[in-house]
């Protein structure tokens, strides 16, 4: 099972993104600057919008599907229960996972933009998906909500992850970092030996990095165990 | 264009060209050659071929109950052209400029902030709406008038939400009326050129060619 960007050009508004690459499974974070393609190149893996040239193909993949960096976005139902069903998902457990519990008849966009970024992710979590697009799954959600989504992201990985973000602080575990630079997708390597060569990483990271520490992944729990190193 | 108030004249000119006669319609055209890519990319635009076929049915609505709906047809779409032309053409603050330097700070800074505001609405609601678009594709819905209700309130909701923001914004920054604007315009010589032209345009469309210069075999 692979995704596969075959030399994939996008143009748009004097602005240029390029990527090639080979996706196995496992969890991959693409991170770049805010404005730096990220979403662009996320709609284009998950097939949704057109590249100008390229191809992208997908081996062993049969569901696929990606969550748009603003929820609302993805609003069809007008009540959280025909919500939940527009994913073909069952109800109750949506939003038991989101903490709506009992809101079944609730209008989605009477919630706040992070409580339905919440719901969102608990609709897709409770499907099995072969390539799982995530554009800045951690936008709108508090730090106790952001880890419990990197748990998610960690526990729920059974096939293809790609997480797009520029999130600093609280990132899931990674099996695979690229970076999105001057419109160009960079593949740095599998985790730990690729921080090395991140060229934008958080700031705790670099820190880290310039006294010479490499953690051995990005969660909180490894910058720390790292900070807190006293040998190799 | 680069000077938005010779834009403007030329849009009025060419407009009233179009609307009075059919061959006022076609130098209309031809004088939109001058800017090919603008022409281009509305050309390309759903919205306007939408509007194309919404006058053609018109137009034909019009054929079969007199005359005159082929020159509507041709009239009318011309001036669809003319303004998806024109309003691919803008860039943000052009409005705000032009209406400051007829109006004054007060009420050409009001009229020109709503211009610029709607036109920004616009461009973000095709945004809005292109990315609904997507999600509609992923949960495999088809974009039929089912979803139609729910596109549109949601479509509304945003709209409305980013208004109330704006509003916040604007109070915040102490907004109550009108505001300082040093409008800077440049000219390039073939704006001048071009607004010549469509002067010419609508000069020909009045005053038909055979009134102005003596054909006579």
């Amino acid at each position: 099972m692979d995704l596969v960007l075959d030399q994939i050009t996008k143009r748009y508004g004097g602005f240029s993104l390029s990527a090639t690459g080979t996706f196995p499974p496992g969890v991959h974070l693409i991170s770049g600057r805010v404005g730096s393609g990220k979403s662009t190149l996320s709609q284009i893996a998950a097939g949704v919008l057109d590249p100008d040239s390229g191809r992208v193909s997908y081996t062993g993949i049969n569901r696929r599907t990606l969550s748009l960096q603003y929820p609302e976005y993805h609003v069809t139902g007008s009540s959280l229960a025909g919500e939940a069903s527009s994913y073909g998902v069952e109800p109750g457990p949506a939003l038991s996972k989101a903490g709506l519990d009992g809101q079944d008849a609730r209008d989605p966009l009477s919630l706040s933009r992070g409580e339905l970024k919440r719901f969102h992710l608990a609709c897709l979590s409770l499907r099995d998906w072969d390539l799982l697009i995530l554009d800045e799954p951690f936008s709108a959600l508090d730090c106790q909500e952001k880890r419990r989504q990197c748990r998610a992201i960690e526990q729920n990985c059974r096939g293809i992850v790609l997480v797009f973000t520029h999130e600093q602080h609280i990132l899931p575990r990674t099996d695979y970092l690229w970076e999105i630079n001057d419109g160009r997708l960079d593949f740095l390597g599998s985790l730990p030996d690729a921080v090395r060569t991140w060229r934008s990483p958080p700031a705790p990271l670099k820190q880290l990095r310039d006294r010479g520490v490499i953690p051995a992944n990005l969660t909180e729990e490894d910058l720390l165990e790292a900070a807190c190193r006293t040998r190799d | 264009m680069q000077d938005p108030r010779l834009r403007l004249l030329s849009v009025i000119l060419l407009t009233t060209a179009t609307f009075l006669s059919l061959p006022g319609a076609i130098l209309s055209v031809l004088w939109l050659l001058l800017y090919p890519a603008s022409l281009k990319d509305a050309v390309r635009s759903t919205g306007f071929w939408f509007l194309v076929i919404m006058t053609g049915i018109i137009a034909i609505v019009i054929s079969l109950s007199g005359t005159g709906g082929i020159s509507y047809f041709v009239r009318i779409t011309v001036i669809f052209l003319l303004a998806f032309t024109v309003y691919r053409g803008w860039t943000p603050g052009e409005y705000l400029d032009l209406s400051v330097w007829l109006f004054g700070t007060r009420t050409g800074f009001d009229l020109g902030l709503a211009i610029e505001m709607s036109l920004q609405g616009l461009k973000e609601a095709a945004a809005d709406w292109s990315r609904m678009m997507v999600a509609l594709k992923l949960k495999g819905v088809r974009p039929d008038f089912r979803v139609v209700p729910a596109i549109g309130v949601l479509l509304l909701q945003t709209r409305l939400m980013r208004a109330r923001d704006q509003a916040d914004l604007l109070v915040t920054r102490g907004y109550e009326v009108g505001g300082s604007c040093c409008p800077e315009f440049r000219t390039a010589k073939k704006d001048i050129l071009a607004s010549v032209l469509a002067g010419t345009v609508l000069f020909l469309a009045v005053f038909p060619v055979r009134d102005v210069f003596i054909l006579q075999m």
